[in-house]
């Protein structure tokens, strides 16, 4: 490890001096400002650099940087902010919010808002210049109609001359990076069936790859490569068996489960080069919590997938929750580690449980819990990788039947609550100290039953067999996990659930709370060494670069996404949070 | 779970349960459809016909039985011991709610809005509720372009279902 962080900065301090010369005629800079495989394989290389939704394709969000560090945080400040848009209504949305992660190329910022604009942030000379917007015109009303949890956008990536980004009506688009000029774009997903896209691409090899929401709406999921030379779709893989295909089997009973099965793929997932597999997260099957809708696994709803790059064939399934009850999406970005000479995939669940597999074969290493409170199961057994009470022969799992809505127990409290344990923002992982950063939901909410018929499934409607109220408070937690031992290191508790995610450097850990704190904890101790009151809701996570040579953090804040909708009951005083959507940016 | 007596809402709930509602007055209401976006689109659905979903299990206003004043007092007050949250700043509070105040609601209090109306924005839903919504079957393209505009693809699907004669098929 030291000797490979060694050769990061020697190469680091290389490509920083190229940048400082500043006196590099503009095609050659654009050139080199082209994104290849070979950069995206060694992002890490580019230590000031942040070029990857998850930083690197192993989905670490760990910057090896130091400038900033336990020594020295107490005195970050406030550098410069800069005002977005996108807080407009639209649908069943009263406003937009910003969920996503910046993306930094030399010096050259790339956000999104909720409604997918996407603008271009000159970082250089300590203040933030708008180069461009490249707004999508995205249909508000035809995609917030049918967004379950948001007006959101989780940010672009690069490849070549392109910025590629979604919209949440479904359009994949490649804008010009120097012009702001859409080069083109096309329609992946459809609103019509329930479908939006809130994640990033994720690029491999020149194909962009999009994943989908819409579990809450009846959708049958998929996962799609787009050519980004040919502008063409290379492959779509189902999450939900077709008939015939393997795991089809595991859709049972008289309503055709699995045409509306749900198995969203709504974050983006991580690639390990080694074996050209991509690791992906999918959703809970639908309706929600009405399991007895649907007898069988549900596979592949709340598992991990390993997808051929190449051809976008399943290699390999993990799932978590048989027959889910609950809303247990499995989405989580899946960290790929190298932990006592196993190739591991890590993937904290919504139900609690942080999941530890041979991402080579997708058989399970272990399991623990990283939340305060789990009632649903009694745990995981450590043989199967299975909740104790999974019973293989049943085909509508009941779990800890109590605490499972279901026709018999129309009013059910879990915990975790049906968000989670963990919900789309991201964890990070510091490779030296083998430390795992989750940033944790402590919830428990209640969930109404209600049965569902075929007759009930229609598109653009909900179709989620009930749904949840939150008479319980709700707090929240940074969770470190040692991945050697599979252990919990420490928490660090906080008043709000964690929405906003996660950034680890070598001594330190960034996150945000939705109470609007954006704050800095000792990687081993998870002492609070620093914090800023930004006056907003953090709903997205925290990451850094350099420019100058100098290092900088910076964090999208405008508090959107589902809590404030559905949620805020469990955390009233987050209902004084005002609508807003601003970029800070802090140096030392 | 302590049972209280909630008169106003029993009534009314006596109603929901009573036979099949006569179609009542048409017409007015179209003004009234800001409050409902803003405070009750979200759990009862922008058609009211309510169902599951992420602001929980809620109730169809297409089917209520309960009249206008009954609606404008659950729209203050909230349906205790349910999701239903009161839209009455002060409710429970320095007004009482089916004669009851917070102290008094215990496990059965209904959350809190997270924008409280003002009487008259509560009169306009309960009136956009009773004249638009009760008693209307299955939601139509009209009723669909009048709530999220013609300019959206938003009702294309009732566009397709009620086919290219459609009374305002073309965009």
């Amino acid at each position: 490890m030291t000797t490979s962080r060694t050769a990061r900065r020697i190469l680091a301090a290389t490509s920083l001096a190229a940048l400082t010369t500043g006196a590099l005629p503009a095609p050659l800079a654009r050139a080199a400002d082209g994104v290849t495989q070979e950069r995206l394989l060694n992002a890490d290389k580019e230590e000031g650099n942040w070029i990857h939704h998850h930083k690197n394709f192993a989905g670490h969000r760990y910057a090896t940087l130091t400038q900033i560090n336990k020594d020295n945080v107490k005195n970050l400040k406030v550098a410069w902010t800069l005002h977005l848009g996108g807080i407009e209504g639209g649908g069943i949305w009263s406003h937009g919010g910003l969920e996503g992660t910046p993306i930094v190329e030399n010096g050259m910022m790339y956000v999104t808002d909720g409604w997918g604009s996407v603008y271009k942030i000159d970082t250089r000379g300590g203040e933030g210049k708008l180069i461009w917007k490249m707004d999508p015109k995205t249909d508000r009303e035809w995609a917030g109609a049918v967004a379950c949890c948001g007006v959101n956008n989780r940010g672009v990536a690069l490849w070549g001359d392109l910025v590629v980004s979604h919209t949440l009506d479904g359009r994949l688009i490649a804008t010009n990076k120097e012009t702001g000029q859409v080069a083109w774009q096309r329609q992946i997903a459809d609103p019509d069936k329930g479908e939006t896209i809130t994640g990033a691409p994720l690029i491999v090899k020149g194909l962009a790859i999009s994943g989908v929401g819409g579990a809450e709406y009846g959708i049958r999921g998929w996962i799609a490569a787009t050519d980004l030379k040919t502008e063409k779709e290379v492959w779509r893989t189902h999450t939900i068996p077709g008939k015939g295909e393997p795991g089809y089997e595991t859709w049972k009973g008289p309503n055709n489960a699995a045409v509306s099965g749900g198995g969203s793929t709504w974050v983006t997932g991580t690639y390990d080069p080694d074996t050209d597999t991509i690791v992906w997260g999918v959703g809970n099957p639908g309706p929600d919590w009405d399991n007895a809708y649907r007898p069988g696994d549900n596979l592949y709803t709340d598992s991990t997938l390993a997808l051929d790059a190449t051809t976008g064939k399943i290699k390999w399934h993990f799932q978590h929750t048989p027959n889910d009850p609950y809303d247990y999406d499995s989405v989580s970005e899946n960290l790929l580690v190298d932990v006592g000479g196993r190739k591991l995939a890590i993937e904290a669940d919504r139900n609690g449980f942080g999941y530890a597999v041979d991402r080579t074969t997708g058989q399970f290493v272990w399991a623990t819990p990283f939340v305060k409170k789990v009632t649903w199961t009694k745990g995981i057994n450590p043989d199967t990788g299975k909740p104790f009470e999974y019973d293989p022969t049943k085909d509508v799992q009941r779990y800890n039947p109590a605490a499972t809505p279901s026709a018999e127990n129309k009013n059910a409290d879990f915990c975790p609550g049906n968000m989670g344990g963990k919900n789309w923002p991201p964890t990070a992982y510091n490779p030296d100290l083998q430390y795992w950063y989750i940033p944790v939901i402590e919830s428990c909410n209640r969930v109404t039953h209600e049965t569902m018929t075929t007759a009930s499934l229609k598109p653009r409607e909900f179709f989620t067999g009930g749904g949840p109220t939150n008479p319980f408070r709700i707090t929240g937690s940074v969770t470190a996990i040692d991945v050697k031992t599979g252990k919990v290191a420490g928490k660090h508790e906080t008043q709000f659930p964690l929405l906003g995610g996660m950034l680890a450097t070598p001594d330190l850990v960034f996150t945000g709370e939705p109470s609007g704190g954006v704050m800095a904890l000792d990687a081993k101790s998870l002492d609070k060494l620093w914090e800023f009151r930004t006056g907003g809701g953090v709903n997205a996570p925290p990451m850094t670069f350099t420019v100058d040579g100098k290092q900088y953090l910076a964090i999208l804040v405008g508090l959107g996404g589902a809590w404030d909708k559905w949620f805020i009951d469990s955390t009233p005083e987050l209902k004084n949070i005002q609508t807003g959507s601003m970029l800070y940016v802090f140096a030392l | 779970m302590r049972k209280m007596l909630l008169p106003a809402l029993a009534a009314g709930l006596a109603l929901a349960a009573s036979a099949a509602w006569a179609q009542g007055a048409r017409g007015g209401g179209e003004g009234d459809l800001a409050g409902f976006k803003k405070a009750c689109a979200g759990c009862h659905k922008w058609h009211g016909g309510g169902g599951g979903g992420y602001g929980g299990e809620a109730l169809s206003l297409r089917k209520t039985q309960l009249d206008k004043e009954q609606v404008a007092e659950v729209v203050r007050c909230g349906r205790p011991g349910t999701g239903m949250p009161y839209h009455l700043r002060g409710a429970y509070d320095t007004v009482k709610c089916y004669d009851s105040l917070k102290a008094d609601m215990g496990t059965s209090m209904p959350p809190e809005t997270a924008v409280f109306l003002r009487p008259t924005e509560i009169d306009a839903v309960a009136n956009y509720v009773v004249t638009s919504l009760k008693g209307k079957g299955e939601p139509t393209l009209e009723e669909c372009t009048a709530f999220f505009g013609a300019t959206s693809r938003a009702c294309d699907i009732y566009r397709k279902k009620e086919g290219p004669d459609g009374a305002t098929a073309s965009h």
